[in-house]
């Protein structure tokens, strides 16, 4: 196995219960790849990224990761590869009655024994850190807000702060900008793109025109099923135009 | 209607205009439908009619039941010496004893009483956190080893059994293992009202937002790391708000242990009600008022601040994570908590010194070889199925009372809603009527205050001057004291009923009454009924309160027995109280879960 692959599959396969999620997927990305996701709703794109964070386990096929097989690892050393993998999903995950600085500070939370988890909720550990973070998201003021005070597009980048913070090797988004304008929507991509430009990003999108504009390749998945595999240079709206068809 | 099967599957329902489609429809299927139809219809409408005459023999046979079994057990029932002295009881009334002496005992005894409260809810939600954690599902992860699954389940057996005693019943016990040491109070609230704390802990943990915890999680922090940031701050709320809900109900069942003998605010309304210093009970029943007022009214305020749980909400199981609104008070209230908590301890030399010393050794190791094996009362079988009968009954009829007091108390109860109707009538009349509507609500919530926060020991005791001891007097006085408590749940369960249905019927030129009764008569009742359900299953566990000072059931029993060291039997009588309130709480919860569906 080349160490250069972020992500390998080996005819992976997902189902809940009787539902087929995924099914057969051979895949490999390379590191410093930024990877779009993109089809239908229920094509399995968020399986599929919960089967590469080690949230879910394949019931079929072989699943590498970092060059590690979360399948086959211990609690405790999921959790250490877990680490690695920053997460950032559409619902944003925050936790909204706390001030912001914790919410930051999150992403460090693997590194924390549970005294010193406890000990910064009360008082804030590396507070410089966490700012600094918030300042490259444009956020710096808003440390001590309360996180449910802020609006939807600042909640975004305080979810991508604690990204920063947690310094993933590898960054897998469910559709970060379901909920978002266009241009708040291109803001935030930058963001991921350019802050997480050396390591693997990969995104499920809806909109195709940020897929070109943001990563290198483009997946289509479609019933679970690998449509096409392409530059996203070359993801032409005959392609997408398959991939979304009403049948 | 273009899809035949669809016509009979809505009519099943009881969709009225799916049977007009029917009618509607030409064609020759139509006919035919509609005379299917109409002939469902009047099954349906067996069926309904069926299931209300089910209804009401559910109520009606078990309170003729416990009315027969009340009144057949021969012999006079009223003690016509005794009740001649509820006339200087009454008479006394305006005239309390308020020398500085007694004065001070009164507020000595309000501070004790305070302190078993407060002990007893700190050690409560010790208790339920710690229960709480071993019993919430979210905590956990998916992957629990085999024995862990199994301390989980004998966890959640414990906490179950230990709520089904009533917190009187476990004074008893620690009284004959630690004596009249004011820690028996402490740890006679602290286990109930903690294995009560560790159930409504965990269920608010499993119902508060889990996103963030399971987000925290993946991204690979401690499991009990990313329970500490992921989901205590999002049930934080819901958990103070609790916390003093019970501490609430601390201060009524800190009076309640009075009884018992380990002192407090109870244990004088007790000794001056039975050495018949009237003047003293007054006082006393004044201090005991105040208290309740002003603790009530805290608590409330607290959770008003939070945003989180109505007492009613609290005592249904409702639990509702609401975006909190200000903390101001409740933060105040944390800050004036610890000290106070603090105070307590000190002021009330309580120590648990008394848990570890060597006469607690001797005793609690004798205790247990002398409770085991079980053995039948003197009577025998009928005496134990008597007792038990004695016990339903008297709850039953309790109810039957508690809801009397509620339909004529909660209407008046409820506080008078500021969506004025557009009256016709002279602002001078309108503005004279809101005043009455005002005057009838504050009267009502203090009889309702009054009703609840004299002990229901006290109400038994009276009671048992005017009537000879047997079901009767301790159904009327559990039923005065509960109807004070299920008057208060219903009014505020009716207050905040959806009036906009009302509306729209006075909108339309329905008579205001009649509105009222079709609107809002339907749900009313039905909170009504849920609430009634839900305190029976305390009722039955409160059937002890009254028993212990003599009125009839397995309390009375229990303390009979206890106090002749028949320590066999009393194993036999807490196993027996023990299938009687779980058998309660499977039928509550049965009837209550019938009526949701």
């Amino acid at each position: 196995m080349s160490p250069a692959a972020a992500i390998r599959l080996e005819g992976v396969g997902h189902s809940y219960g009787e539902v087929e999620a995924l099914t057969g997927l051979d895949l490999t990305v390379a590191v410093g790849e930024r990877v779009a996701l993109l089809g239908p709703s229920g094509a399995g794109k968020s399986t599929l990224l919960r089967l590469l964070n080690g949230s879910l386990r394949a019931t079929a096929g072989r699943v590498v990761v970092l060059d590690e097989e979360p399948a086959r690892l211990a609690p405790r050393d999921l959790r250490r590869l877990q680490r690695r993998i920053g997460l950032i999903h559409q619902q944003l995950d925050l936790v909204e009655q706390v001030r912001v600085v914790h919410n930051v500070n999150a992403g460090r939370l693997g590194h924390w024994n549970v005294l010193q988890a406890v000990a910064s909720l009360v008082w804030p550990r590396e507070r410089e850190a966490a700012r600094a973070a918030l300042e490259q998201v444009g956020l710096g003021w808003a440390l001590y807000e309360r996180t449910e005070r802020l609006s939807g597009g600042e909640q975004q980048r305080v979810a991508i702060a604690r990204l920063l913070l947690q310094a993933p090797d590898l960054v897998l988004a469910d559709e970060p900008v379901a909920s978002l304008d266009p241009a708040r929507s291109g803001e935030v991509l930058d963001l991921l793109h350019t802050e997480a430009a050396d390591h693997t990003l990969v995104v499920s999108l809806h909109q195709p025109d940020l897929a070109r504009r943001h990563c290198t390749r483009a997946l289509g998945l479609r019933d679970g099923r690998l449509v096409f595999d392409v530059p996203s240079a070359d993801l032409t709206e005959h392609r997408l135009a398959d991939l979304y068809e009403l049948t | 209607m273009n899809a035949p099967g669809l016509g009979p599957e809505l009519m099943e329902r009881g969709h009225a205009p799916a049977s007009d489609g029917a009618h509607a429809t030409a064609g020759p299927s139509a006919g035919d439908l509609a005379g299917g139809a109409s002939a469902r219809h009047r099954t349906r409408a067996r069926e309904v009619a069926a299931r209300r005459l089910l209804g009401l023999a559910l109520v009606l046979v078990p309170i003729g039941w416990a009315a027969w079994r009340a009144l057949a057990e021969g012999g006079a029932l009223v003690n016509v010496g005794g009740a001649k002295l509820l006339g200087p009881l009454l008479s006394q009334a305006l005239a309390p004893r308020l020398d500085p002496g007694f004065l001070a005992v009164v507020l000595d005894a309000a501070a004790t009483t305070v302190v078993f409260a407060a002990l007893g809810t700190a050690g409560a939600l010790v208790v339920g956190a710690v229960g709480g954690l071993v019993l919430s599902d979210v905590v956990w992860s998916a992957h629990q080893p085999a024995w862990f699954r199994l301390v989980r389940l004998a966890v959640r057996g414990l906490l179950v059994s230990i709520r089904a005693i009533h917190e009187i019943v476990w004074a008893l016990l620690f009284v004959s293992v630690l004596g009249l040491d004011p820690l028996v109070a402490v740890l006679a609230i602290a286990l109930p009202f903690g294995a009560q704390t560790a159930q409504v802990f965990g269920e608010s943990l499993d119902n508060a937002p889990r996103r963030s915890l399971l987000a925290l999680r993946a991204a690979g922090a401690r499991p009990a790391s990313a329970v500490v940031y992921g989901l205590l701050p999002s049930a934080r709320g819901v958990l103070t708000s609790y916390s003093f809900y019970r501490f609430e109900c601390a201060i009524r069942s800190a009076v309640i242990l009075g009884v018992v003998g380990v002192g407090g605010l109870g244990q004088e309304l007790v000794v001056s009600l039975q050495s018949r210093n009237w003047d003293e009970v007054w006082t006393l029943i004044g201090a005991v008022l105040v208290l309740s007022a002003i603790v009530d009214g805290w608590s409330s305020v607290v959770r008003r601040d939070l945003a989180v749980g109505s007492c009613s909400d609290w005592s249904a199981g409702n639990l509702r994570a609401d975006r909190h609104r200000s903390r101001h008070v409740a933060g105040w209230s944390f800050l004036l908590a610890l000290p106070l908590l603090v105070a307590a301890w000190v002021a009330s030399g309580v120590s648990l010194s008394g848990l570890t010393s060597e006469r607690t050794r001797r005793l609690s190791a004798s205790l247990a070889a002398d409770l085991w094996p079980p053995a039948l009362p003197l009577g025998g079988m009928p005496e134990l199925t008597g007792a038990v009968l004695d016990t339903v009954a008297m709850a039953v009829l309790a109810m039957a009372v508690a809801v009397v007091v509620t339909a004529l108390v909660g209407p008046l109860a409820m506080r008078p809603s500021v969506s004025s109707r557009t009256g016709t009538s002279a602002p001078v009349r309108r503005s004279a009527r809101r005043f009455a509507r005002w005057t009838g609500w504050l009267g009502a919530r203090t009889l309702l205050l009054v009703l609840r926060s004299i002990p229901p020991t006290v109400w038994a005791v009276v009671a048992l001057f005017a009537l000879f001891p047997g079901i009767l007097p301790g159904a009327i006085a559990l039923g005065l004291y509960t109807g004070g408590i299920l008057g208060r749940l219903v009014a505020e369960a009716w207050e905040s009923l959806d009036r906009r249905p009302l509306e729209a019927l006075v909108a339309a030129g329905v008579p205001g009454s009649l509105a009222g009764l079709v609107a809002l008569g339907p749900s009313s009742a039905h909170h009504l009924i849920t609430y009634t359900l839900y305190r029976f299953e305390i009722c039955v566990r409160d059937t002890a309160v009254v028993g212990v000072v003599g009125a009839a059931g397995l309390g009375r029993l229990l303390s009979e027995q206890l106090s002749a060291f028949r320590f066999p039997v009393v194993t036999t009588l807490l196993l027996a109280s023990l299938a009687v309130s779980l058998a309660s709480e499977v039928v509550g919860r049965r009837l209550r879960n019938g009526l949701r569906a």
